[in-house]
């Protein structure tokens, strides 16, 4: 009964003897093929070991922002605190600040005063952690000659001697916390959203980085990590918040947020007090007495940067006429 | 050469082609490809908050050292100082004053110290209508003669402003004219700006030349 049974199966040790079986020393160098071809790959893929700060557990299963219980938020606080320390070996202090009621802020900028130092894009850098290599800055200074504010022939990268220089004024731009605002609108997982203090936030730990919301900004306020941010330790501000100024990870969205954690404390903007010119104007426009309520109540022409976008922007530009 | 040779033949140049690459990889000589250098970083003089002047008020208020403004370590008391002019009615600058540049309002016609100072007590200041002040209340005296700016410095729509912007919840601090402005020529001197924006390519460059460190700063 056994003997159908051996003929019909695979040869057995001596059966490399067979015609078109499996020579043992053929096996051997298709073996050593295989090795070496594994070797290569493995050698080819040993930079994926470098790899670190990926995403953690506790990351990945984290929930959204506005899901978070406030348990949950504290534990994501103090698991951020814990990531900042083990790298920048400085102890953060990260809020979660929620907006205020009955505040509404504006921020208003005088083009008369305004004379091109740079001293807020550097202020908001050092105030928001932002990357020093490559460099990212959420206020850009445009030098417009006199007579029209025609963006074609705005120049930001001046860099004479002194400013202001004759013939020219000064427009610093950044987010202008629109009220309808579009790259809310095309963001495909709800990262970036607008609070009720008018502020637009960006929870970096929800964005996917498809940079849909750059590209429906009409102001260029958005600013993309294509590489991991590079901030010098001592340079580093511990005065942090969960929607502001946490150091960002490679990937993600950021942008000028209004300074969230210094103004829903209750604080002016860095960019604001560093300001030598007194040019810039920050307050909440639902309080009259606030100095942003006075400026649109007082003075006579305003600026809405790209008005017939429909945006409408929360930041005024004005002149003192 | 039979089939069986030409196998185990392409079969060690295969051997030798993987080792070959393995050892390419692991040792990568190439480097990463992408190489960034280090963006040098902006001087911290740039992010401070200090005013454009250090004015006399200000030393007087933080009770800095003030001895440069004892006018009666020089001056006498009861006696006016005179006034020289210049043919083209500028006033005189006396050489114990060369620190003042006069140059104050269009063409600098306001150029009689005595516009502003007392000249019967030289360590205050006069308006117009005699009304007399003291050098750190010195705002009323500007807003005297610049009536506009000066409602607008009342409500915090012109000057600077720090602290917070909620008035209870902390401090809030409103300069005065005289932090920013040199009430002896108040224009606004240029300034030297901040860098601009960093091109990487310009990075490429410096490195080309040899300038450029690739130390890191962390």
């Amino acid at each position: 009964m056994s003997h159908p049974i051996v003929q019909s199966g695979p040869p057995a040790g001596g059966g490399a003897e067979a015609g078109d079986g499996m020579h043992r020393r053929s096996f051997l160098r298709s073996s050593a093929v295989l090795t070496t071809g594994l070797a290569a790959l493995a050698a080819s893929l040993s930079p994926l070991l470098e790899l670190k700060d990926l995403t953690t557990l506790e990351r990945f299963v984290q929930k959204y922002y506005k899901e978070l219980t406030p348990e949950e938020m504290a534990k994501v606080l103090q698991r951020i605190e814990r990531d900042v320390e083990e790298e920048y070996k400085v102890r953060p202090h990260v809020r979660d600040l929620k907006p205020m009621d009955g505040v509404e802020f504006v921020y208003a900028l005088n083009l008369t005063r305004c004379i091109g130092c740079r001293k807020c894009v550097h202020a908001c850098v050092a105030e928001n952690n932002q990357s020093r290599t490559p460099e990212i800055q959420y206020i850009r200074v445009l030098k417009l000659p006199h007579g029209s504010i025609d963006m074609e022939k705005a120049q930001h990268d001046y860099s004479p001697e002194t400013v202001p220089e004759k013939g020219f004024f000064y427009m610093p731009v950044q987010c202008q916390q629109c009220k309808n605002p579009p790259c809310v609108k095309v963001c495909p997982v709800n990262a970036t959203w607008q609070e009720k203090d008018g502020i637009t936030v960006i929870d970096y730990d929800w964005c996917i980085g498809c940079r849909y919301c750059a590209a429906a900004c009409p102001f260029w306020a958005r600013r993309f990590n294509f590489t991991k941010p590079l901030i010098p330790k001592e340079r580093l501000n511990p005065e942090m918040a969960y929607l502001g100024n946490r150091p960002r990870r490679q990937g993600v969205m950021e942008k000028c947020h209004f300074c969230v954690q210094r103004t829903r404390a209750g604080r002016y903007p860095a960019c604001l007090e560093v300001c030598p010119a007194g040019a810039r104007k920050f307050g909440n426009i639902l309080d009259p007495e606030s100095e942003v309520s006075q400026i649109l109540s007082r003075k006579r022409v305003f600026i809405q940067l790209k008005e017939e976008m429909g945006t409408s922007p929360r930041f005024f530009y004005y002149f003192d006429v | 050469m039979n089939a069986a040779n030409k196998t185990a033949a392409a079969q060690g140049a295969l051997i030798l082609c993987f080792l070959a690459l393995a050892g390419y990889f692991v040792l990568n000589p190439g480097g990463n490809g992408v190489h960034v250098q280090e963006v040098p970083l902006v001087d911290v003089a740039f992010t401070n908050r200090a005013t454009a002047r250090m004015s006399a008020a200000e030393v007087i208020r933080t009770e800095g050292d003030a001895s440069g403004q004892d006018c009666y370590a020089c001056h006498e008391r009861d006696k006016p100082p005179k006034l020289k002019f210049n043919p083209d009615q500028s006033v005189v600058n006396a050489k114990e004053h060369m620190d003042i540049t006069m140059g104050h309002g269009s063409h600098n016609r306001n150029n009689n110290c005595f516009n502003c100072h007392n000249e019967t007590n030289l360590e205050l200041l006069q308006t117009r209508d005699g009304k007399e002040l003291k050098l750190v209340d010195s705002a009323p005296l500007c807003g005297s003669c610049h009536g506009p700016t000066y409602r607008d410095w009342e409500v915090g729509i012109h000057g600077r402003t720090s602290g917070y912007w909620k008035r209870d919840a902390g401090p809030f601090e409103r300069q005065i004219c005289v932090s920013c402005h040199d009430p002896h020529s108040p224009k606004f001197r240029p300034w030297k700006p901040a860098p601009g924006p960093h091109s990487m390519r310009s990075v490429a460059v410096q490195a080309d030349s040899g300038h450029s460190t690739t130390t890191p700063h962390l």
